[in-house]
């Protein structure tokens, strides 16, 4: 990592940044990204800027892109901490797209796990050039100086200096080559419950989102897609739509078939987003399907069933499965399904893209502005490097706004028309037109001795991948999206993963928590299935599968698994359990994946077919924690999305075309249904990772098993109670 | 003669076809972006605002329904972003991503007009056309509740 001193550089004014005063760059090296499997290439890249300006006020840019999760808040209150400024000084800026900032791709829970660190460093460097200069003022050693809330104060008088009055003084210090990092006990905003800086623009209605960008002459857009993958436009007859008062355009947008391309369909251009919606429904389209027409989930479900329930491609193996299973004293097996999801975020997809002969601007909310650049450069033969892409706070996210389809359709709406194009997906486009999360199914074959020990887990799994956007010939799952299986912390000497065919007909994405929701969902199960024919209580079964691990490079992450679901089941009674009222039940899980731990009992009572949570007790490891307000905010939401997903949530296809097409149909979760949640994270010096995925995965498994413990009955495909749409 | 509406105090003129929702009345034609878009059906209440002090979903009200009436958004809540459930918002850190919230809050304070002491059933019942997709309903209800309290000791 290097941090700079870039005060004086000239692209600071093609950044938009200030030239006077003080400012700090921090570059990340990419190489060292490339060894955490984030970036590729080996180049220094600057991630963040720190703006000091000569009357105090700060800016702290922030890179990484928003969507709710806190990140705009977390990584620059790390800054500011370290800095020593007085957090009300600071403004929060999101940086435009520029691969200046590093990897801006904002998924995976990466964030907070890569960022952390550099920008510490970049506040301490900041805060040791202010002292320096200062030092120089006072003519004495920067020893004899100290930071405080915006100020350096002279030891020996207490006189003090703004940081105002030394930002340009600073700008000529030499940068420190390891900047000294304060002690955990000295934080001020790391590790507390600091406020959302953005908060109070929120509540007022003032947060711009990237579907509230607005441009003098803007022109408003409505699309519908082509309902099948695969299928293009056979014929269209817009005379209708064009007759409408208020509508300008009707263009023709053929699918761009790369990851992120649209899907094809046709939008109309208005003086508004009403008028635009209305007039789609005016077009008369007919589309030719293509293959994927034979697309129907029922049906595809129940093939994936099938291919999971007899032997498949291997994937990995340890031991001797055969051995294993033939000396067993008991042997078990299940199976576990899952549907496709929708992210469903509050704000549609949503655009803003200026086309113009020199020059191609972007207004979005946007997980991944590299991608955008990279999609629109190859769509408009120009250079990524000239797309301007202007990163919005996103109105939720959850995985698909990674994708930006939409942000390629407005540039062909701008294109064709020359006008600054607002385009806004209707909920039912955003529900039918999506990168969906794996359907799924999963067989898993399990052998035990006389002690519960489990000798032998055979898992299958069968899931069209997310591999498939960006190579849709492949037929089943690859072995290594199949690493979390092979690699679980569970202890089983002899294992064996195969892998089912599944062939995608839909665009499939990642999803907040990805293949975590459905490993998640059946390691956790199935453990409690196992314990229960073992006879043993599901805690100490869990704890004896996990103690069996003898890999030596799991043992740390076995130890904090166990604690951490300890500190889960005492939070929620799980010792006095055998006194709750009749019908109520508690159940555990504990998942591990993005390299964060999280547990959670859920307390439930069921009555018939109804389920109602009462309680859910999460504990948490994700190292040192960074911000505990949000960190508590990701798991209350984590609950939440799992409960959707869990009892309610699923895109059902029949003759190719998604069926769901709004909140009616996709009931997700309401408040009516929220239970008490309670967040428990124990102290930890451990290196901070991310907490926005791993939340999700084990509410699902820990609610079978306390529905199983609360009724006997036992749910083995998500969701429990799917609608039929 | 023109129709008009009144939006936050302001009278304005009804200039688009009457069939238009109040939503991108209020969205595109007067760029008052705080009323959002969510559902387009009134299942989701992200575009929640007044009328006449009442909740109603602008994303299917007509705009020639409200000739003359009274429409109050997030915008003109509270002249200084002060009313006590916007204090309870923030005090509660309600907010994720904070698109649903502007449709929460007016639908809370609707709630509080006509119920100044909401139970907890009462709260989920008032409250379920509202969806939050980052979960953010425990603190909702918290800061409802909070809203509230403040309300009786104020009067």
């Amino acid at each position: 990592m290097t941090i700079s001193n870039v005060s004086r550089r000239d692209f600071l004014k093609t950044a938009g940044l200030a030239t006077s005063g003080l400012v700090i760059s921090v570059a990340l090296p990419m190489n060292a990204l490339a060894e955490k499997g984030i970036m590729k290439e080996s180049a220094e890249e600057i991630n963040a800027f720190i703006q000091i300006a000569d009357n105090g006020d700060t800016v702290i840019y922030c890179g990484r892109c928003e969507m709710g999760q806190g990140i705009s808040t977390a990584l620059p209150s790390a800054v500011a901490d370290e800095m020593e400024a007085d957090w009300q000084r600071v403004t929060v800026k999101q940086g435009d797209a520029d691969e200046k900032y590093g990897p801006q791709a904002t998924g995976g829970s990466a964030s907070i796990r890569v960022m952390f660190q550099p920008m510490r460093e970049a506040g301490a460097t900041a805060k040791a050039m202010l002292i320096a200069a200062a030092a120089k003022v006072w003519k004495t050693s920067p020893d004899n100086c100290f930071a405080q809330a915006h100020f350096v104060i002279n030891k020996t008088n207490q006189q003090k200096l703004g940081y105002g009055e030394l930002a340009s003084i600073a700008a000529n210090m030499p940068v420190p080559e390891k900047p000294t990092l304060k002690k955990k006990a000295d934080f001020k905003y790391i590790g507390t419950a600091l406020s959302r800086h953005d908060q109070d623009e929120v509540v007022v209605g003032k947060r711009i989102y990237g579907v509230d960008t607005k441009l003098p002459g803007l022109k408003y857009a409505a699309i519908i897609h082509c309902p099948v993958l695969g299928g293009a436009l056979k014929s269209l007859d817009k005379t209708a739509a064009l007759k409408m008062k208020g509508v300008s355009d009707v263009v023709e947008i053929p699918r761009f078939a790369i990851p992120f391309g649209s899907i094809g369909g046709v939008a109309v251009v208005a003086d508004n987003s009403w008028t635009a919606q209305q007039a789609v429904k005016q077009l008369k389209i007919e589309w030719s399907l293509g293959e994927n027409a034979i697309y129907d989930t029922k049906e595809y479900k129940q093939q994936l069933v099938k291919n999971v329930e007899k032997p498949a491609t291997l994937a990995s193996e340890r031991g001797d499965i055969e051995k294993a299973f033939s000396t067993a004293k008991h042997k078990m097996s299940a199976t576990y399904t899952g549907g496709h999801l929708s992210h469903a975020p509050m704000e549609p997809n949503a655009s803003v893209v200026w086309v113009q002969k020199d020059s191609c601007e972007v207004w979005a909310s946007t997980q991944s502005p590299a991608d955008i650049q990279k999609v629109l450069g190859q769509y408009l033969e120009r250079d990524p490097k000239d797309i301007i892409v202007h990163v919005a706070m996103a109105g939720g996210a959850f995985g698909r706004k990674f994708k930006c389809d939409y942000v390629h359709e407005a540039a062909v709406i701008s294109q064709k028309t020359g006008s600054p194009i607002q385009l806004t997906w209707t909920r039912e486009e955003d529900m039918r037109t999506g990168y969906y999360h794996s359907i799924n199914a999963q067989h898993i074959e399990a052998s035990m001795d006389e002690n519960g020990n489990v000798t032998g887990w055979l898992h299958r799994a069968a899931f069209p991948s997310i591999s498939t956007l960006f190579d849709p010939s492949l037929v089943r799952t690859p072995a290594n999206s199949l690493d979390d299986i092979t690699n679980h912390l569970f202890g089983v000497e002899n294992c064996r993963v195969e892998s089912g065919d599944a062939k995608a007909h839909t665009r499939i994405g990642w999803y907040r928590a990805v293949y975590a929701i459905f490993y998640g969902f059946a390691f956790s199960t199935f453990a409690d299935e196992l314990a229960y024919k073992a006879g043993k209580d599901s805690l100490s079964f869990v704890n004896q599968l996990l103690d069996n691990n003898k890999n030596k490079e799991q043992t740390a992450q076995v130890k904090r698994a166990k604690d951490i679901l300890a500190i889960a089941a005492n939070k929620s009674g799980w010792k006095n359990r055998d006194k709750l009222p009749e019908g109520q039940g508690i159940g555990l899980a504990v998942h591990y994946s993005f390299q964060s731990f999280v547990a959670m009992a859920v307390h439930v009572e069921v009555n018939g077919d109804d389920i109602k949570v009462l309680n859910v007790d999460c504990a948490i490891d994700c190292g040192q924690v960074l911000n505990l307000d949000g960190a508590t905010a990701q798991m209350e939401g984590a609950v939440v999305m799992g409960m959707s997903l869990a009892l309610s949530t699923e895109i059902t296809f029949r003759g190719g075309a998604v069926v769901n097409s709004n909140f009616h149909d996709y009931p997700v979760m309401r408040i009516t249904d929220m239970p008490n949640v309670r967040v428990h994270m124990p102290d930890s010096d451990e290196s901070p990772t991310g907490l926005g995925e791993p939340g999700v995965a084990p509410f699902a498994p820990a609610l079978s098993n306390a529905v199983f413990a609360a009724s006997g009955k036992r749910y083995r495909d998500l969701p429990f109670k799917p609608m039929s749409v | 003669m023109t129709q008009s509406i009144i939006i936050n105090g302001k009278k304005h003129a009804i200039d688009v076809d009457g069939n238009m929702p109040l939503l991108w009345f209020l969205r595109d034609q007067l760029e008052l972006t705080g009323t959002k878009f969510g559902c387009g059906s009134g299942l989701c209440g992200a575009c929640t605002v007044h009328v006449n002090g009442q909740a109603i979903r602008s994303c299917i009200t007509p705009v020639s329904t409200l000739v003359g009436k009274k429409i109050t958004t997030i915008e003109g809540l509270s002249e200084k972003g002060d009313h006590p459930l916007q204090r309870a918002w923030l005090n509660n850190n309600v907010p994720q991503c904070g698109y649903c919230q502007a449709g929460q809050i007016m639908n809370a304070a609707s709630l509080l007009s006509v119920n100044a002491a909401p139970s907890s059933e009462e709260i989920d019942t008032a409250m379920q056309g509202n969806i939050c997709r980052c979960g953010t309903y425990q603190r909702i209800k918290k800061a409802i509740v909070e809203a509230a309290d403040t309300l009786s000791k104020e009067v």
